[in-house]
């Protein structure tokens, strides 16, 4: 909770504890906001990464079997 | 050719998401929530990509019941299980946003309880189909549950308007929505750049899965042979 989002009665009693410093408040909440946001792209991207590369490494699996199938069909056709 | 679409729109995907990043960033902080407010950027867009989704597995059902046509059924798996990613990214985002704003990570709140059960019975999908063997029976009951889990998409799109909720209200497509002109075009943008990469995504899986029933075919042909 910061003083910006309380009532002001309330900002008012929190700035009036002693040691409040507003300025020191106002840059932590502005990094834990940057932060938050970062952390929020980084794990957008990183879950549709994540899946892309599944993707990928099945798509490899599935042309490998594909392959292999068609060489032991063309095989047995042979005999 | 279907190679060449989809390295196309990629392409494309990542000019609108480049250059939308720096659109963004340009963006004037919103009054009370700060710069956290942009990751609405990817969190609506992700849940508007992945409930589109869930409506296109629904008339896939639907239509794979009806004709009893492969190709359907396809689909719906496809769209599905880019959904389920989509959905996630939803998710978690908005989780990530609750931690500043709300000071959680999660409260047991409509919106946010319904579209995690959502997400729930959509992986309940994904796990039906590993768990049957017959290609038609798996097909069929893949659907009917498809059609059930699909009751639940009104429930998490409507939750904020029936219940009380600590979720915001919407902003966009309706009359109390208070969002500025250059915000709305930034989303836009990445709306299309997010729905294009979930249809580049549904492509490459739908690909998939035709030459997975390919593989099923020569199976059998070499189990005859």
């Amino acid at each position: 909770m910061y003083p910006h989002t309380l009532t002001p009665v309330v900002a008012f009693m929190l700035q009036a504890q002693p040691g409040f410093d507003p300025i020191r408040d106002e840059i932590g909440r502005l990094q834990r906001n940057f932060q938050g946001l970062i952390w929020g792209f980084v794990a957008a991207w990183m879950i549709l990464v994540g899946y892309t590369l599944m993707l990928t490494f099945r798509e490899r699996k599935i042309r490998r079997e594909m392959e292999r199938l068609k060489s032991m069909v063309e095989e047995s056709e042979r005999r | 050719m279907r190679q060449k679409v989809i390295i196309a729109m990629l392409a494309l995907v990542a000019i609108l998401l480049a250059r939308n990043l720096y659109t963004i960033s340009m963006l004037q902080d919103e009054m009370r929530q700060g710069q956290i407010f942009r990751i609405i950027y990817f969190h609506v867009p992700a849940a508007a990509a992945a409930m589109t989704g869930s409506a296109v597995a629904l008339v896939a059902s639907i239509l794979f019941l009806a004709t009893k046509n492969f190709r359907y059924d396809a689909l719906a798996v496809a769209v599905t299980e880019v959904g389920l990613a989509f959905l996630a990214v939803n998710l978690v985002t908005g989780s990530i946003w609750a931690r500043v704003i709300w000071g959680v990570w999660w409260a047991w709140d409509p919106r946010l309880t319904s579209a995690l059960i959502c997400w729930i019975l959509y992986a309940g999908y994904m796990i039906l189909r590993q768990a049957l063997e017959e290609p038609t029976q798996r097909a069929t009951f893949a659907a009917v549950y498809s059609i059930f889990a699909f009751t639940d998409v009104p429930i998490v799109y409507f939750s904020i308007r029936w219940w009380r909720t600590i979720h915001p209200q919407p902003v966009f497509f309706s009359k109390e929505g208070s969002f500025p002109a250059d915000w709305s075009r930034a989303l836009m943008i990445n709306m299309i750049a997010i729905f294009l990469l979930y249809a580049v995504l549904t492509m490459i899986r739908l690909r998939q899965e035709q030459t997975q029933r390919e593989i099923d075919y020569l199976r059998r042909t070499l189990h005859a042979i």
